[in-house]
């Protein structure tokens, strides 16, 4: 099979708040939905020339079981446009981009929107088992006793909620927080509390900045938001520019309450927004007249265990060098999520360290990442973690801001809840 | 025997009556022919159920969306003598007297628009089946025309469903859908529209359902005298509010329903006759009912017709986010044309967000529309700072600030944005559409686009020519109008063009009266009584004092003496009145906007002499000097004809419609008074500001109407 290159048309995504904050209102399709029609209108394509709507979310809401389909209807597509709905974790928005680059490298389709939305705010508290149970006893009661009998059965337990975010942020095979396995790492390779919040300092810092200097204005669209849909939201909300080390120290761990490092404020928040690109073949660019942004060369996906998942971009980005025969000096630009603080320390040491490496399991060192191009306009501590867009949201990020240095090659990785790492690497064609 | 109108057919014992037989129009009405095939073909059932042969009726449409849309409006303008109305009336019902005293089940199987008789007829039949369509609308809108729904429904509607639902229903003539008619018990059942026919042969032989115990206790109730009473007092006491008893009908309406309330048919349904006859004789109806024929023909194009490959206008735009900006914004919204809201700074752009906002929100309120769907229409505006998009846009409307040197330059901007086929608007009030258009590289696709404030609420909108517009735009732009629900009128390009125009001396003669020593609340009052929807001084504190100024001023510079503006209101200006928006206007009003008190600080500055002048004579001194304004317009070739003057003054400034618009009004005081009555003023009061038109005074002269008859 002959593989053709993918192109990047455009790249946008919406601006991100903490969950119950700004965005709390806006269900997950429409954090997705107006980006996609942002693009249309803006390249002035007809509605019905996209071959598919791929977007990944984790929380996905019971109103929307395929969310990708709903997305694509609001946008305004044409509705032949079908739409298909992705899950990896944390890495949801980049597998809906493998899957589209797949398809187009296979020549069977041409252009693909592929993104992320996740409204955190809006994940539910869930009835627990024995109020279900009650409630499935009560439906097929058919007489009055029948029907008592079943009330009878009642414990101010049943009302205990499941809250699903709670769940979802829990692996569900080794039954670890995800909190914990960023301490786990922490406790496998010494790193420090000061040095977490020193990192996730910068990073709030890096995004004060960026965001005062418009560095993100050309990947964000404004959002409508609020009771009334009457305000617009320009910017990220979330960072913090009068972060310091010291008031970063005073925070309580969080997740290991007595011996912890990892607290609050060194990790990422749980946030609301959503990420979109346009995906084309050489064939659409010329068909449509499209002016591609930059080239998707190479991706990797690479499982490990569940209770240290916060590594995976070590072993995903190895795979990555890997398969492009590229190599970390290379890149001019590195976006990596960051979950926690330690993970992402966890990773650059898994680079540079041969013994960080061999626990890995990895034969090669692929040397230090300079801190001047890694996450350089912040990253999830400060910007937040909208994880089935995050995926997708880092490579927004990451091409707007390799086309303003005029770099060639950049890197985008996260960690994936579960025990995985996802990376992928871009090529800008605007330099 | 063969008909021609209805298609009657026997299957199985059944008869079937279908309407809308050998028609190829949209919408069936119960014409003359249709009502006496109706007739002749119980002739026939009525032997055969005697003889067993018939075991039921059904009436349905053979005509998609369409089950009957009432009686022919014509036919009731054709009957002028009051016996000839009142032996029509009566043949009617005993047409439809017929039909119910059929000893068989008949059913009624309604898709689409069920109107005034078609109801009525409905109303005979056991039971009503509708099919659950958006297109299925139920009403007696015949309040609306100035009458009485005539053909039994004063009679057989409360009973069927109560009196309260009843009055409600008549009385505003407005729109039932299927899941309400089923909840008020009008309807029977509701299915889909395939299945109708099909469910209405099982639904004949079925007993209709019992009245729940609540429901036959209500019943109980509403039958007693003092309840009823009750309800017929508080009925009469809101519509005297409402209507400020300036409707004849309404109240008619009621006196017909409350009489029939207690009595048997046949003395109920020669009230409802004798009601109906006296006001389709009314001045009120033929007054109202000539506006029904000036909106059906603001539907019709004059121009040259429909070209297939015009292309769609799917995408609109709207530079400027003001107060009329997210007017326009929640029209394309609310019409799926989700719109790019464009304006210069991020306050502007939430502004004219809140603006689509509040009217989407008012329809959630009234349940007019859920919460997704407010969700998805206010959602499908894009606000935007920049030209990004435009280039999918089919139509933009410019709201920007009203200097034409802005103007131009943004139409210049835009150009170079938009697509070839784009239409390019403004919604200027002021300004020359025609000066606009040297500002565009391609004037051919521009005109101008007046909408009135707020959007929401007016229904007009003046489609502005000029000298270079292609026909093929200002037709595409009429039949957009249209399809955006708004009632369109193509004007030449003028000062004020048609509407604003005809509103200045109404205004501005306000300001003289209040220079002369009138205070603001007789003028007011005394437009009110006219029947105005506000008066001059409640509308200039709505427009905004400054608006009204700069708007009379261009006018002025335009047309000369005759439209001079007068000194008080600038002096009130340069004081920092300017009306409602800055709470310095005539009257104070509350945080929801409504009017209290007077302001007495601005009466203060007003002059201090007294004056007396009789109601008429505030009347006259404001009426007439529109009229005048109107003939001057006609004159300039602003309007084709009166008909677009009184469209325009019905549906731009809330010229009470029982007086059928301003140039009716005329032609009903008689062209030779208003003439004679204008020179009156000219000698009296002003010889500029009340100068007859020549084209007033050839009227006159030859003896001619706005409308001929």
């Amino acid at each position: 099979m002959n593989l053709n290159p993918v192109f990047i048309v455009e790249a946008k995504r919406t601006p991100q708040a903490k969950a119950g904050m700004e965005l709390k209102d806006v269900q997950a399709p429409y954090l997705g939905h107006y980006l996609i029609r942002h693009i249309m209108d803006k390249l002035g394509l007809p509605n019905d020339v996209i071959d598919e709507v791929i977007f990944g979310c984790v929380g996905n809401p019971v109103d929307y079981p395929n969310i990708a389909r709903v997305i694509g209807l609001e946008a305004g597509l044409h509705k032949k446009v079908p739409g298909c709905s992705v899950h990896r974790n944390c890495a949801a928005g980049m597998e809906a981009l493998a899957q589209a680059s797949i398809r187009i490298a296979a020549q069977r389709d041409h252009l693909i929107f592929a993104g992320g939305v996740e409204s955190m705010s809006n994940i539910p508290l869930l009835f627990n088992k024995k109020m279900t149970k009650l409630f499935t006893d009560l439906f097929k009661a058919k007489t009055p006793a029948q029907k008592l009998s079943a009330m009878l059965t009642f414990r101010p337990s049943f009302l205990v909620p499941i809250v699903a975010i709670q769940k979802a942020l829990t692996d569900p095979f080794a039954n670890v927080n995800m909190g914990m396995t960023a301490e786990i790492l922490a406790r496998d390779f010494g790193i420090t509390r000061m040095e977490q919040d020193e990192f996730a300092n910068r990073s709030h810092h890096r995004a004060a900045q960026a965001t005062q200097n418009g560095r993100f204005k050309d990947e964000i669209v404004p959002l409508i938001y609020g009771k009334k849909l009457d305000h617009i939201l320009y910017e990220d909300k979330g960072f913090r520019a009068d972060s310091t080390v010291e008031g970063l120290g005073k925070m309580k761990p969080f997740f290991d309450k007595k011996a912890g490092t990892v607290t609050v404020g060194n990790a990422c928040p749980i946030t609301d927004g959503g990420s979109c690109l346009l995906l084309a073949s050489e064939e659409a660019l010329k068909k449509y007249n499209l002016e591609p942004l930059a080239k998707i060369i190479n991706w990797h996906f690479h499982g490990l265990e569940p209770e240290r998942m916060g590594a995976g971009p070590i072993l995903a980005m190895d795979g990555a060098f890997k398969r492009s025969g590229l190599k970390l000096s290379d890149m001019d630009l590195f976006e990596i999520n960051e979950a926690f603080s330690a993970q992402v320390i966890t990773v650059l040491r898994g680079m540079k360290e041969k013994k960080v490496a061999d626990f890995f399991g990895i034969d090669t060192v692929w040397g230090e990442i300079n801190e001047e191009i890694l996450n350089p306009n912040g990253g999830g501590i400060a910007l937040g973690h909208p994880v089935g867009s995050t995926g997708s949201r880092i490579i927004v990020t990451l091409l707007h801001e390799l086309m303003k240095r005029k770099g060639r090659y950049g890197m985008a990785s996260l960690c994936i809840g579960g025990g995985q790492g996802g990376a992928m690497i871009i090529e800008n064609l605007k330099r | 025997m063969n008909f021609e109108k209805i298609l009657y057919e026997l299957k199985d014992q059944i008869a079937y009556i279908g309407f809308g037989f050998n028609s190829s129009k949209k919408m069936n009405v119960l014409d003359k022919q249709t009502l006496m095939e109706l007739r002749d073909v119980f002739g026939i059932i009525s032997p055969a159920v005697e003889e067993k042969k018939v075991v039921g009726v059904i009436f349905y449409s053979l005509t998609p969306g369409c089950f009957l849309a009432g009686v022919d409006i014509n036919l009731i303008a054709s009957l002028k003598s009051e016996a000839e109305i009142l032996s029509t009336v009566e043949e009617g019902h005993t047409i439809f007297n017929m039909i119910e005293d059929l000893k068989i089940p008949k059913v009624a199987c309604i898709d689409g628009v069920c109107m005034g008789g078609g109801l009525e007829l409905a109303l005979t039949c056991d039971k009503i089946l509708v099919s659950e369509s958006d297109n299925t609308v139920l009403a007696l809108p015949e309040v609306k025309l100035g009458l009485l729904p005539g053909l039994g429904g004063t009679y057989r509607l409360p009973r069927r469903i109560g009196i309260p639902n009843a009055l409600d229903l008549i009385l505003t003539g407005s729109n039932v859908r299927a899941k309400k008619a089923k909840r008020m018990g009008l309807v029977n059942e509701v299915f889909a529209k395939e299945r109708l026919l099909e469910m209405a042969k099982l639904q004949l032989f079925l007993r209709p359902k019992k009245l729940k115990r609540s429901e036959a206790i209500e019943k109980m109730i509403m039958n007693q005298l003092l309840v009823r009473k009750f309800i017929f007092k508080k009925a009469r006491e809101s519509v005297l509010e409402k209507t400020k008893g300036f409707y004849q009908a309404p109240l008619k309406i009621l006196n017909v329903i409350e009489a029939g309330s207690a009595c048997n048919r046949k003395s109920g349904l020669a009230k409802e006759a004798a009601g109906f006859t006296e006001l389709a004789l009314s001045e009120q109806s033929k007054n109202l009912r000539h506006i029904f024929f000036l909106v059906e023909g603001t539907k019709k194009y004059k121009g040259e017709p429909v070209s297939d490959r015009t292309k769609k206008i799917k995408k609109g735009a709207v530079l400027g986010a003001g107060t009329m900006g997210g007017g326009i914004a929640w029209l394309l919204a609310d019409n799926q044309m989700s719109p790019l809201l464009k304006d210069i700074n991020k306050e502007a752009l939430e502004l004219g967000l809140s603006q689509a906002s509040s009217v989407f929100s008012k329809s959630v309120k009234k349940k007019h529309m859920t919460e997704e769907e407010f969700q998805r229409k206010q959602r499908s505006i894009s606000p935007t700072l920049d030209y990004s998009g435009f280039k999918s846009v089919d139509l933009v409307i410019e709201a920007v600030v009203e200097r034409i040197d802005l103007k131009k330059i943004v139409f210049k901007e835009l150009e170079n944005y938009v697509s070839e086929n784009a239409i390019i608007t403004s919604n200027t009030s002021s300004i020359s559409i025609e000066k606009m258009s040297e500002g565009l590289k391609r004037p051919e696709r521009f005109l101008g686009l007046h909408f009135f404030n707020p959007v929401n609420m007016m229904p007009l909108v003046e489609i502005i020519t000029h000298s270079k517009v292609s026909d093929e735009v200002v037709r595409q732009m009429h039949a957009w109008t249209l399809a955006v629900k708004k009632t369109p009128i193509i004007v030449n390009d003028g000062p004020g063009f048609l509407v604003n125009r005809i509103m200045t001396p109404f205004l501005s003669e306000a300001i003289c009266l209040l220079e002369e020593g009138l205070s603001i609340e007789q003028i007011d009052r005394a437009m009110l009584s006219f029947g105005m929807p506000m008066g001059p001084g409640r509308l200039l504190d709505e427009i905004g004092f400054d608006v009204a100024v700069h708007g009379s001023e261009a006018i002025y510079e335009w047309l000369g003496e005759r439209c001079k503006t007068t000194k008080l209101l600038h002096q009130l200006v340069k004081a920092g009145y300017l009306g409602k928006k800055n709470s310095k206007g005539f009257y104070h009003y509350n945080e929801q906007g409504k009017q209290l008190g007077i302001n007495e600080e601005l009466k203060k500055l007003c002059s201090n002499k007294s004056c007396k002048i009789s109601e008429e004579s505030i009347q006259k001194r404001l009426i007439l000097p529109m009229i005048n304004e109107a003939t001057y317009a006609l004159q300039d070739k602003i309007a084709e004809h009166a008909s677009t003057v009184d469209v325009g003054v019905i549906f731009g400034l809330g010229f009470p419609p029982f007086r059928g618009g301003l140039l009716k009004y005329a032609d009903n005081v008689g062209l030779v008074k208003i003439l004679a009555d204008l020179k009156e003023l000219e000698a009296k009061v002003c010889n500029k500001r009340f100068k007859p038109s020549q084209y007033l005074q050839e009227m006159v002269a030859q003896k001619k109407n706005f409308y001929n008859q």
